[in-house]
């Protein structure tokens, strides 16, 4: 509930300013909901619902042809993801063509006149066409990536250099013997750091790259980096990772049901190459501000680790962040032009708890990608006005994140039959 | 709207109880302490994560389904078959009589009709 006392303190922070209010970022808890779209933003800013019943949206991305793309999680009609255009610039897509017949992913973007799109064991790309869905064969870029079900997902993103950078999530709780097995302890090492828990870089264009014989692991220690994103202000890959879930199911005896649910940390990392985040040896517990051994390997709770680089945010723990979105333009209010906004789809594991998290934050960070403030909300209403008490209550969940060549954000979900939001920012 | 924040309410309360529900009911004890995590304390399941339990074909067949499902998790005949992302470990280290108020638990709860089921069942599955 730090975000709460953040987010009020910057509030009246901006009121007693006065003259000072235009560099107040972020959204009062108690908000009120836009009926029309469901979800709270700050002061100047406007939603539409660009999009409605699309299908399980994943990440999304906003394309210079003026065409918004959708990864679906499952198939609509046979079709992995979907392409959307606002023809009369109302706000809302009037136009709607679904392609990647016989697959489904999660990763979507356009780089170098390309529009990529992952599926859970593939990367690959079509020539960016000048309007609408993709046509012919994609080139396969990545491949080799282990079929799972758990963190299979396998987001991308570009820096700019000609690398593609994807995240392998592992298919594993805390990397026990036991798949989550109470009383299984974690193995040293833990095997699936081999071709899971990182993020592997390959060129962006050269086709058909193996995972294990051509990428390369550019950071280790990660459970599931999902929001993953380039930050063209510090030219670095920043990160925010799913901690592990489970606290009190497997150690009661050292974790109540109020600490399991506020830990471990939802963790956000500036990466760099051979940056090890810390899994599953440890987590980090941002209450303590210190990285602590993780139970399965000997922690207790109170034991201090020094194995994993120590993240720039913790997060209340389960929260889930799903994306990760730096802007490029200018469209946006300048306190917000620099940071990392991170969507978070909401937690599952903070029972008998309220379940939380299902909201958009921004995360201020200076040109050089020193965070330089507290991180604050910037959407909100997601979930629907009740505590959510188990997460299938919650009406829409944040997923993907993009910038439209307008300025424009756009925000998906995957939930109720999918949607994705505009969001602009029109002044006082 | 109302209805949901009661049920928000009893949860809670049911937290704070905590230990003492064991007491009277070993099949929610248990549920809740192995099962609801997942599961959730309302069977609501997890959507695309863990399945929900409301009116499950499992739970209101033959006893075996849900001991199976209990023992053996995701390697269960049958099992990890639907849209669910995350696999499911196996309780075998639990006792028979344990297993038993759980699968009970399930089968006449969240919807379910399946009926009781004994130690007896499920030392017959092990």
């Amino acid at each position: 509930m730090k975000a709460n006392i953040f987010g009020a303190g910057l509030l009246i922070a901006s009121i007693a300013g006065g003259a000072n209010a235009a560099s107040t970022i972020g959204l009062a808890e108690d908000a009120p909901v836009d009926p029309a779209t469901g979800i709270s933003l700050p002061a100047g800013f406007k939603a539409t619902v660009f999009a409605d019943e699309i299908g399980q949206a994943r990440h999304i991305f906003a394309a210079e042809n003026g065409w918004v793309y959708v990864a679906l999680r499952r198939p609509v009609d046979g079709n992995g993801a979907v392409a959307l255009n606002d023809s009369d610039g109302d706000g809302v897509a009037d136009n709607r063509e679904y392609f990647a017949a016989g697959m489904q992913g999660t990763g979507v973007a356009v780089h170098d006149g390309h529009l990529y799109y992952s599926t859970d064991v593939a990367v690959m790309r079509w020539p960016l066409p000048a309007a609408g869905a993709p046509e012919g064969d994609a080139t396969i870029i990545a491949e080799g990536f282990v079929p799972e079900t758990q963190h299979a997902s396998k987001n991308i993103d570009f820096d700019e250099s000609g690398n593609l950078y994807v995240n392998v999530g592992a298919p594993s709780n805390a990397c026990m013997r036991e798949m989550r097995k109470k009383g299984s302890p974690g193995m040293r090492p833990c095997p699936l750091l081999e071709k899971y828990a990182g993020i592997w870089r390959f060129d962006a264009a050269k086709p058909n790259q193996d995972q294990m014989a051509d990428g390369h692991r550019y950071s280790t220690g990660i459970r599931n980096g999902l929001a993953m994103a380039w930050n063209p202000h510090a030219d670095a890959l920043y990160m925010a990772q799913h901690g592990r879930d489970q606290f009190a199911s497997f150690f009661p005896e050292m974790f109540t049901n109020e600490q399991s649910a506020e830990l471990p940390s939802e963790e956000f990392h500036r990466l760099s190459d051979g940056y090890d985040a810390g899994w599953p040896y440890s987590y980090y517990d941002h209450e303590q501000g210190k990285r602590m051994v993780m139970p399965e390997y000997g922690g207790d709770g109170k034991t201090e680790s020094n194995e994993g680089e120590t993240p720039l945010v913790g997060f209340p723990g389960h929260w889930a962040p799903n994306d990760m979105l730096f802007l490029n333009g200018d469209a946006m209010p300048e306190a917000y032009q620099k940071g990392a906004f991170i969507a978070f789809h909401g937690s599952w594991n903070r029972a008998p708890l309220p379940q939380q998290g299902y909201r958009v934050v921004y995360v201020p960070l200076d040109a050089d990608g020193n965070v330089s403030g507290d991180w604050v909300t910037f959407a909100n209403g997601f979930a629907g006005p009740d505590p959510v008490m188990s997460p299938r209550n919650a009406k829409h969940r944040p997923m993907g994140l993009a910038e439209g060549p307008d300025g424009a954000i756009y925000i998906s979900s995957l939930m109720s039959g999918g949607r994705v939001w505009k969001v602009t920012y029109e002044g006082n | 709207m109302k209805v949901t924040n009661l049920v928000a309410a009893a949860a809670l309360a049911a937290a704070a109880a905590g230990p003492s529900l064991s007491q009277d009911n070993p099949g929610k004890a248990g549920y809740e302490a192995h099962c609801a995590v997942c599961h959730q304390y309302d069977g609501g399941g997890v959507p695309f994560m863990q399945p929900e339990l409301f009116a499950r074909p499992r739970a209101n067949g033959p006893k075996g389904g849900v001991i199976d499902m209990i023992m053996l998790g995701s390697k269960a005949p049958g099992a990890g078959q639907g849209e669910y992302s995350n696999e499911m470990p196996g309780f075998d280290f639990l006792s028979n009589e344990e297993i038993a108020a759980i699968a009970t638990y399930v089968r006449t709860n969240f919807e379910n009709n399946g009926g009781p089921v004994t130690a007896d069942d499920v030392k017959s599955r092990r």
